[in-house]
């Protein structure tokens, strides 16, 4: 009969089916509140995103940032297969690749930890000269969440939009139809390459990508060098009969010589249950007989400083107003609100997609080339799929790195992303001598104000009122070019003040019909 | 309706109704009974579609999306006649979800037993031919306008910077799907050819809070003044017409007004009419 698992493992199960879930939810569906809801108080655990919004000073992250840090001195990397999304993602390939005779177990071969280390230092490194490609493509919670929203959401919206068809048809109109938002083929193929990179990895070799490539993993890795509870071989018990080596995802545990490197751990207690002799144990470090031991030797590597390779891999656009055509200003970003500028913006996301998800009007689409290769997937506004919403804050309020500020309703409203810019000899108004009037109805600064010109209305934009919402961009049905489009402000400014005098003085209230 | 015996009692049935005066339920209780009560438009067991301006993400107070009290009153009257099912729909500008919820019109709407339906995606729009349209011939047409038996139109009153004013005909872009086809060819031509295909069984223009300069989504409440009025009619330019003249504007300044009333949809000449002027 099947012994049950060590309540250690039950645990870990539990918790990281409840975080695999959540996680997976708040990318998926397009638009969806869950993610406004789950966001602020699931992601201040991720730890690579929380490091980096506490260096914008938001110390709030520190409520989660702290439980993880003391969790892992407590009982090492556990958070590896709870907490961490990819990490559960790569269990499941690790599950499925047992089905497979040649590749069920596994053996010894933990990866060399300067090699992990050098990874790591360079991408720190990298981060702090400005460039988060690395970071990007490396980061765990990130790298999952861009694939669950550029491939698993517009598969949701595809699966949810056949169910509302069939149901409406069928005269049960319980689902709504979803807006689709389809990125950019290279947005879609290389995070999906890196996710099935990283999963061949764990096909082939386990949790290979956390102990040679993944940043919060060397971070943790670090500390749980000092943890407390441990896997530990009792070796009296130990027959070295190999069990709980070839069940270690981590292949950090070294049966013939009764050690762990407990660095490498990333604390599934899959061993616990696999030792017939009850040899493992996960216990404090007092508890240790002076004859067990696990393999602390490969301390020697710490942050071996890569030489600045950096130089920031785009050049600088300092964009000049009015100097750019249609086409120029649609290979810029217009940068979401929140992000203060494009500098500080693309020096802070970890592109994680998260905003992505959780836009209501969608409008946010993942980057390619737009802020450079640096920001490479970093999140922009898509002024031809949507607009910004007035009111909303959604971004700001969800992002997990604080790459975009949380910004109150009413600085949001003020806040300048870019400048609507008006090409008159394109607009319906001039070569049709038509109303159109699309852009200035939804401006909702009427920063666009239509002006009589003979017998129509021609738009006129205020520079100092627009906040570069895209409203009127979006809007505007010249083709294939848009008459009226927003250019990206580098550094983003403050709109003025709307007028606000009372339209008519005096009594409101009709008096007299008058007709 | 206990006050549906009141003024109509003396003969013919105006062609326009003018409320001021009261509350918007209120005025509305006092225009149906002029024009005949609920029961005249909505038979029993009838489907029910009213189509309010639901186009923008503002509150209420912003009077950028038509008065929800006014929808809500209108819902319980077609229930009260034995209506079998009244759906609300709009075809937003801004975010659908949105606009539903911050114009308040969902709430009141699921209040008084009627279903909000979305309008935010292709699929909920089904091609039709108009036949006679000048700029316009063929248009994706919301299906729960389709569907209807009865189809009442309840726009607001309001300034708009590219079409001069929006009433009842200019609300009727928000049944179908694709408005920039409009915008790109001869947006009051359009207007007027949709009119004269898609005849509402009712118009009841909001008039209680009107938005009196930067229409049609307004910046702010200083845009807007509360005037206490309404309009009823089943002739969709006369009431348009009564509208403008709210605004202080002539209705013949407003091309599709005129457009529409060229091709025979209804009559502009205000004087023409028979017009009940009623005062709470």
């Amino acid at each position: 009969m099947k012994k049950f698992p060590h309540p250690l493992k039950i645990a870990r199960l539990i918790v990281a089916t409840a975080f695999g879930l959540t996680l997976t939810l708040i990318f998926l569906v397009p638009g969806s509140a869950i993610s406004t809801v789950l966001s602020p108080i699931l992601t201040p655990l991720q730890l690579v995103p929380s490091i980096v919004r506490l260096t914008g000073g938001a110390v709030i992250v520190l409520a989660g940032l702290i439980p993880v840090l003391l969790l892992t001195i407590l009982m090492g990397r556990v958070y590896c297969s709870t907490v961490c999304p990819l990490g559960i993602l790569q269990d499941l390939v690790i599950r499925f690749r047992r089905q497979f005779p040649g590749r069920r177990w596994f053996r010894y071969n933990t990866p060399p930890p300067l090699f992990h280390y050098s990874v790591f230092s360079l991408t720190v490194v990298l981060a702090l000269s400005g460039s988060f490609l690395l970071l990007n493509l490396l980061e765990p919670f990130s790298t999952y969440g861009r694939v669950v929203s550029t491939v698993g959401g517009p598969m949701a919206v595809a699966l949810n939009n056949a169910a509302a068809f069939l149901l409406n048809r069928l005269g049960l109109p319980l689902l709504v139809h979803l807006p689709w938002r389809v990125a950019d083929l290279v947005a879609i193929t290389i995070p999906a390459l890196v996710i099935v990179a990283i999963g061949a990895m764990a096909f082939w070799r386990g949790r290979l990508f956390c102990n040679t490539l993944c940043p919060a993993g060397a971070l943790l890795g670090i500390l749980s060098r000092v943890s407390i509870f441990r896997i530990t071989v009792d070796h009296e018990r130990c027959n070295e009969c190999g069990h709980c080596e070839r069940v270690c995802k981590a292949e950090c545990i070294h049966s013939a010589s009764k050690t762990v490197d407990f660095a490498a751990c990333v604390g599934c207690f899959n061993c616990i249950d696999a030792c017939p002799t009850v040899g493992l144990s996960f216990e404090p470090i007092w508890h240790r007989d002076p004859r067990t031991r696990t393999n602390d030797g490969r301390r020697s590597v710490l942050m071996t400083l890569i030489a600045p390779v950096t130089g920031r891999l785009a050049v600088d656009s300092t964009i000049a107003p009015r100097a750019l055509t249609y086409d120029e200003s649609r290979r810029l970003a217009v940068a979401p609100p929140g992000a203060a500028s494009t500098e500080r913006f693309t020096g802070l996301c970890t592109a994680c997609h998260l905003c992505v998800s959780a836009c209501p009007t969608q409008v946010l689409y993942p980057s390619v080339l737009e802020y450079g290769l640096e920001g490479l997937f970093q999140p922009r506004m898509n002024y031809t799929a949507s607009y910004c919403n007035f009111d909303c804050t959604v971004c700001g309020d969800v992002c997990p790195t604080g790459a975009l500020q949380a910004l109150p309703q009413a600085e949001k409203k003020l806040t300048q992303l870019g400048k609507a810019y008006f090409v008159r000899e394109d607009c319906i108004v001039v070569t049709k001598k038509t109303d159109c009037g699309a852009c200035s109805e939804h401006c909702p600064t009427k920063a666009v104000k239509m002006i009589p010109e003979g017998k129509v209305l021609l738009p006129v934009v205020t520079d100092t009122l627009c906040i570069g919402c895209g409203a009127c961009e979006h809007a505007c049905p010249t083709k294939p070019r848009k008459a009226i489009y927003v250019i990206p402000s580098a550094v983003h400014g403050k709109a003025q003040k709307p007028d606000t005098t009372p339209v008519q003085q005096g009594k409101q209230e009709l008096e007299e019909f008058p007709f | 309706m206990a006050g549906g015996m009141r003024l109509e009692a003396a003969g013919k049935t105006p062609d326009l109704v003018a409320v001021k005066g009261g509350e918007a339920e209120a005025m509305f209780r006092r225009g149906i009974a002029a024009l005949g009560g609920m029961r005249a438009f909505v038979k029993p067991n009838s489907k029910v579609v009213i189509k309010p301006n639901i186009g923008w993400d503002v509150p209420p107070e912003r009077a950028g999306n038509t008065n929800p009290k006014l929808i809500a009153e209108i819902i319980k009257q077609c229930k009260e006649s034995g209506a079998k099912e009244v759906t609300v729909f709009d075809h937003t500008c801004d975010n659908w979800s949105r606009c539903y919820r911050t114009s308040g019109i969902e709430a009141a709407v699921r209040e008084a037993g009627g279903t909000m339906a979305p309008g935010h995606a292709p699929a909920y729009y089904q091609e039709v031919k108009l036949g006679t349209g000048k700029s316009l011939t063929s248009v994706k047409e919301h299906e729960a306008i389709l569907a209807a038996d009865v189809f009442i139109n309840v726009p607001i009153l309001k300034s708009h910077s590219s079409t001069r004013l929006t009433i009842a005909m200019k609300n009727l872009m928000g049944n179908v799907w694709d408005r920039g086809y409009w915008h790109a060819n001869d947006l009051h031509q359009c207007i007027a050819d949709y009119a004269g295909y898609r005849k509402p069984t009712l118009n009841v223009v909001d008039a209680y809070a009107v938005m009196k300069r930067n229409g049609p989504r307004g910046v702010s409440v200083s845009d807007v003044v509360t005037m206490k009025a309404q309009l009823l009619s089943t002739d969709i330019v006369a009431i348009d017409a009564a509208g403008a003249k709210l605004l202080g504007l002539d209705p013949s300044d407003v091309r599709h007004i005129e457009l529409a009333a060229a091709r025979g949809v209804g009559t502009m000449e205000l004087d023409k009419l028979a017009i009940e002027r009623i005062s709470l």
